[in-house]
């Protein structure tokens, strides 16, 4: 299953990224980065459905959140950043 | 036993701080470090912990709250933040050690002591009002005096920081959980409190609500659970100031006690704790020997009462009321400023404090032993 992950600056960051999204009604889980994409070492992302990251984003903007970076899952299970 | 001192650490606390605490105890890994549950769990304890005490304090958000071990400590972290060797800075005439000392570590440093009488915010403000000027780094103010349970006009000292633009760092040891505690509203740098006095949070935990600007430098170092690779701290909150393992059961106990505090309500602590300090005033004023230090306008106290008996040690007569069950505080307080203040210097006082599990018949159990001092 293809999904994004915002990857953001800290935990806490996450868990307030992931509490605005569900409370807009989108499916938001904290998870730490893969290695793959953590650029500085360890980090957390808020894992969202490929159809919802528009959406996501919108809600985000509108409280004045951003995620450090996004990464789309590849079909083969490698990550590739998302150029916004 | 009764207990009066709750200005030292609220003794009583409700029953399900201790639940949480054992809870965490067996429940709760490190918050972030892990993918599994337990880590997961003491993560979402934690951050809402933050909301809870984002939204008592005014604070911007979950993110400017920082976890402390104490209010010491996240004064220290404040004042090394923002003042350093041979600048000046503006205090209050109640602060505790807790600021005093940790301003006179820092080498050449001018310290300026907004005092003039005791218990007047008037006198108080006017004094702020003179002694902030250009070269003023920071000012630092106590909500409410440890010794006096005098509240300070801390809102318009926070207008006059603005309006100065001089940063400002709050002491609210005596203040978070009984009076409204404004962080964003004040536009204060940094606001300070311990999690064991009026937020009925266990011993071990502070909180240091940033102001939405703050950027304070780390007091400690070492592993936060993100950006592992670099050797600096991180530069964001709340990461950037909680190096090492977190106190997960002091936590947990705390966010059960700021519960607590947001589901009874700040109005209604201090009510009641103001009604225990009258009853017990109005019962101290009647002996012949007791010298209460309380403002004549009762709107600027809370759950603080200091008093003295003419001709008898304070140390001995609290030691004594110790002996009999009745838990009070003499001394200085850690605060010689206030007593300076008060000319109490050499004497100290004997300090009653209430919380919201303070009893009118507590209050009542004192005045009837001091009634019979002489038997003490």
């Amino acid at each position: 299953m293809v999904y994004y992950l915002l990857i953001c600056r800290s935990l806490t960051y996450a868990q307030r990224t992931a509490a605005v999204l569900e409370r807009a009604g989108i499916s938001a889980h904290i998870l730490r980065s893969p290695a793959a994409i953590s650029t500085t070492g360890c980090s957390h992302s808020v894992k969202i459905s490929q159809r919802r990251l528009a959406q996501a984003l919108v809600v985000l903007k509108k409280v004045e959140m951003t995620p450090k970076q996004i990464y789309m899952t590849e079909a083969d299970g490698s990550y590739r950043e998302v150029r916004l | 036993m009764i207990y009066l001192d709750s200005a030292a650490t609220s003794l009583q606390k409700p029953p399900e701080v201790a639940r949480a605490m054992a809870q965490a105890v067996s429940r709760y890994a490190s918050p972030g470090r892990g993918g599994y549950s337990a880590s997961a769990a003491a993560a979402e304890c934690a951050f809402r912990c933050r909301t809870e005490l984002a939204g008592l304090l005014g604070a911007a958000g979950p993110e400017q709250i920082i976890f402390t071990s104490s209010a010491t400590h996240g004064l220290n972290i404040a004042i090394r933040s923002l003042v350093s060797s041979g600048d000046q800075v503006v205090i209050s005439g109640y602060e505790h050690n807790a600021v005093t000392r940790t301003l006179e570590s820092i080498p050449n440093l001018e310290v300026r002591v907004a005092a003039t009488k005791l218990f007047s915010q008037e006198a108080d403000l006017e004094a702020f009002r003179s002694q902030i000027d250009r070269q003023t780094k920071a000012v630092i103010c106590t909500h409410v005096s440890n010794v006096f349970g005098y509240i300070l006009p801390i809102g318009e000292i926070a207008t006059l920081c603005r309006e100065r633009g001089v940063p400002l760092i709050v002491d609210a040891s005596q203040s978070a959980g009984v009076l409204p505690v404004k962080t964003e509203e004040w536009k204060a740098a940094y606001v300070a409190m311990p999690g064991h006095k009026g937020l009925y949070g266990p011993q071990g935990t502070g909180i240091l609500a940033c102001g939405k600007e703050s950027n304070p430098t780390p007091l400690l170092t070492g592993g936060t659970g993100s950006e592992s690779r670099m050797q600096q701290m991180p530069s964001y909150l709340p990461d950037s100031q909680e190096a090492g393992t977190h106190n997960m059961p002091g936590i947990a106990g705390l966010h059960a006690g700021v519960q607590f505090v947001r589901r009874i309500g700040t109005e209604r602590i201090l009510a009641h704790e103001r009604q225990l300090i009258r009853t017990l005033a109005e019962q101290l004023n009647m002996l012949p020997d007791v010298k209460l230090y309380l403002p004549g306008n009762r709107a600027v106290q809370s759950g603080v009462l200091s008093f003295r008996i003419e001709g008898r040690d304070c140390e001995t007569v609290s030691e004594q009321l110790g002996q009999r069950g009745i838990a009070l505080r003499a001394g200085l307080h850690c605060a010689p400023l206030a007593h300076q203040l008060a000319g109490t210097s050499e004497t100290g006082t004997i300090r009653a404090s209430v919380s919201a599990f303070s009893r009118q018949m507590d209050v009542m159990a004192l005045a009837a032993a001091l009634r019979n001092k002489m038997e003490i």
